[in-house]
């Protein structure tokens, strides 16, 4: 049928074979191959269109490659094979075919060349997704999950009302960059806003991605908001108004995750903060920002996955991922609590690990534009994120107060997960050279390792350190408590009902007083006419016996009559 | 939160007891003075080379020390404030949402790292 088999189909397959293996190795083994397939299928492909279909009329472009597309399948391979390392030990059929479905819908759509296309993946993510969330099986996940499918799910909505107007405007459904104007191309740019977790529009990232599971909250945070970071690069480079929500976007979670006590939440409002980088960089629309942005999400789905694992390795030796509860694990988790600090030192950019070389592109082209006041809130946004992923991941989990919880170092599989994601931190890190060359522009003398930028860098993050280190000592620091915080799901988790009860109350008043009105009404009526018309009635008592009989008399004379006369 | 009575740290993985120095007494002053010394060379190694960027402030010698020290430090109180306003007790949103159900044992692997 086809040239070229689609990429997401190669998953779509595994996912059908893998339902006919025994549970065991030998999925644990598709689930490993099946992402080095599509991504050896990906790279060797070369740059092109490589399949159309027609569909009712349309003509869909189902493989795309080109720089920006080629880099970010690749590495959503890489962190569904490093995602599914991680989950080797997991026996759930319906978490391993929801991963293998979810990361082929988001290759699906990162290689769609038309929005049609692009629409059909779009949902595959948000349907598959949530069984990553409802495979915890109690009912705050289940809960948490329609609340997630439903946005998801909107999203996609509001998606393909976009195209359809935008169709109707230009005739045209090919998936390029748009100018924001027409009703059509807000929606999209809506669509896609909703995915990349926009303020205000963010909050069904912190709320789901800490109800998943223990390996589905890792392979969650390595692919939609990223996915929707690839549609805005492709649609939307360029358009200013991104500049300005990407700044926000690095701004507020830093003070939400600052009090945050759950440490899997503490990691999605720090996601959210990364995007915003990436955000920014597609705002400037430059070359060098948009490889920026597309060597950030590179760097940061690895060491954000290696975040989410190593606090998840936690949660699974623990039972719980609550920094109030946790503390001083490193003294029989030292290998988890290394590669946390790892990935904490990445995710903070100190030099030498892969946030170093990719946040300084998006940085620089936020320079070059001479946009000081954006650039001194990244750089605040920078010291930020040293906070709650650089310090407080690392600090409340593995060291701190001792919890006096003594659990077992994570499984071996989980290790070497965290393991090889820690290695290419590093190896991104010191030898940024392969990862430079495979961003969609070419790079122009990128050299992160000034002796400048180097010293700035590490004073910045020293000093931010120092900081901390004398508001701890102080007892300023604001300690771990067991507590929720409100943000934007206040509304319809709370303000919603609440409102919807009030207004069941005033309609139910209402219908309640007009029925007992009408009931007593009703009441008063037949009351009265008992009254006057029943047995013991004033009516009743005026009709004497002798009335009836003289009736009855009356009535027989008239039945002889008509007798006597037939 | 006490610490397990049989609680021996001859018996942690070796790693484990190679990072148990930071709980040593003295062991917080000594990591301290590092951090103090290193951000001291990061500021001083600022005066061997002309600095160069962008903006003028990126000219000014120890700009991001101060930026990094003060916003930080701003941002903690922010958020401290923050929390007065937006905290909530765990179970605000019921016994339905997960902030306040445990997490199914039978999905996890609970052990002691005595246990084999």
């Amino acid at each position: 049928m086809f040239d070229v088999i689609p990429t997401a189909f190669i998953f779509f397959a595994a996912a059908a074979i893998l339902l006919a293996l025994p549970k065991g190795p030998a999925r644990g083994l598709l689930l490993l191959i099946t992402p080095i397939i599509a991504g050896v299928q990906v790279w060797n492909a070369g740059f092109g269109n490589f399949v159309q279909v027609g569909f009712f009329g349309f003509e869909l472009e189902l493989m795309r490659i080109d720089g920006l597309s080629r880099i970010f399948t690749m590495v959503f391979c890489l962190a569904a094979f490093l995602g599914n390392l991680y989950a080797w030990h997991v026996r759930d059929t319906v978490q391993q075919v929801a991963a293998l479905l979810y990361a082929g819908s988001a290759i699906g759509a990162v290689l769609a060349g038309d929005m049609i296309t692009l629409f059909f993946y779009w949902e595959g993510t948000a349907i598959a997704s949530v069984f990553l969330i409802w495979a915890r099986r109690t009912e705050g996940a289940y809960n948490t999950g329609m609340r997630y499918l439903i946005i998801q799910v909107a999203s996609g909505v509001v998606l393909i009302a976009g195209v359809a107007l935008f169709y109707r405007e230009t005739g045209s459904i090919a998936f390029e960059r748009m100018t924001l104007g027409s009703p059509g191309t807000w929606l999209i740019f809506m669509s896609f806003g909703v995915k990349c977790a926009f303020p205000l529009l963010h909050n069904w990232l912190q709320d789901s991605y800490p109800a998943a599971t223990v390996t589905g909250t890792v392979i969650l945070s390595a692919f939609t908001t990223k996915l929707a970071v690839y549609a805005l690069a492709r649609g939307f480079a360029g358009t200013e108004i991104l500049i300005y929500i990407g700044t926000v976007m690095t701004l507020f979670p830093i003070f939400f995750a600052e009090i945050e006590n759950d440490l899997r939440r503490v990691l999605a409002y720090s996601l959210n903060n990364q995007l915003g980088f990436m955000v920014v960089g597609i705002g400037i629309g430059t070359e060098m920002a948009l490889n920026g942005t597309a060597s950030h999400a590179f760097a940061h789905i690895l060491y954000k996955s290696l975040l989410f694992m190593s606090v998840g390795a936690v949660l699974f030796r623990t039972g719980t991922s609550k920094a109030s509860e946790l503390g001083g694990l490193y003294r029989t988790m030292p290998k988890t609590a290394i590669f946390c600090l790892v990935g904490a030192a990445s995710i903070s950019a100190f030099p030498l690990f892969s946030g170093f070389v990719t946040k300084s592109l998006t940085l620089s082209a936020v320079a070059e534009e001479h946009r000081l006041i954006i650039w001194l809130c990244l750089v605040f946004a920078s010291a930020g994120v040293l906070s709650h992923s650089g310090i407080k991941i690392p600090f409340f989990a593995f060291f701190a107060h001792d919890s006096g919880k003594r659990p077992k170092e994570a499984p071996t599989h989980m290790l070497w997960a965290m393991g090889i994601t820690a290695f290419l931190c590093i190896a991104i890190g010191i030898y940024p050279a392969p990862l430079y060359a495979i961003l969609p522009f070419e790079v122009q003398d990128a050299h992160p390792y000034t002796t400048g930028h180097v010293t700035s860098q590490l004073q910045l993050l020293l000093f931010a350190l120092l900081a901390f280190t004398f508001l701890y000592r102080k007892g300023i620091h604001p300690p771990e408590i067991r507590a929720v915080n409100v943000d934007t799901d206040w509304t319809y988790r709370k303000a919603g009902p609440a409102v919807i009860y009030w207004l069941a109350w005033v309609v139910g008043s209402i219908y309640n007083g007009i029925i007992g009105l009408l009931a007593k009404t009703t009441t008063r009526t037949i009351r009265r006419l008992h009254n006057s018309h029943g047995p013991e009635g004033r009516m009743a008592r005026n009709w004497p016996t002798g009335a009836m009989v003289l009736a009855i008399a009356v009535l027989l004379g008239a039945t002889l009559l008509v007798n006597f006369l037939i | 939160m006490a610490q397990k009575p049989k609680d021996d740290p001859a018996t942690y993985p070796a790693l484990g007891r190679m990072l148990g120095w930071v709980d040593k007494p003295g062991s917080d002053k000594k990591i301290v003075w590092a951090l103090v010394v290193a951000c001291a060379m990061a500021l001083a190694i600022e005066w061997t080379f002309t600095p160069h960027g962008t903006f003028q402030v990126e000219y000014i010698r120890g700009f991001y020390a101060a930026y990094g020290f003060v916003m930080f430090t701003g941002l903690i109180l922010v958020a401290k404030a923050l929390r007065y306003f937006i905290k909530r007790p765990e179970d605000y949103y019921g016994d339905k949402a997960i902030d306040t159900e445990e997490y199914p044992a039978d999905q996890l692997d609970i052990r002691e790292y005595t246990d084999v």
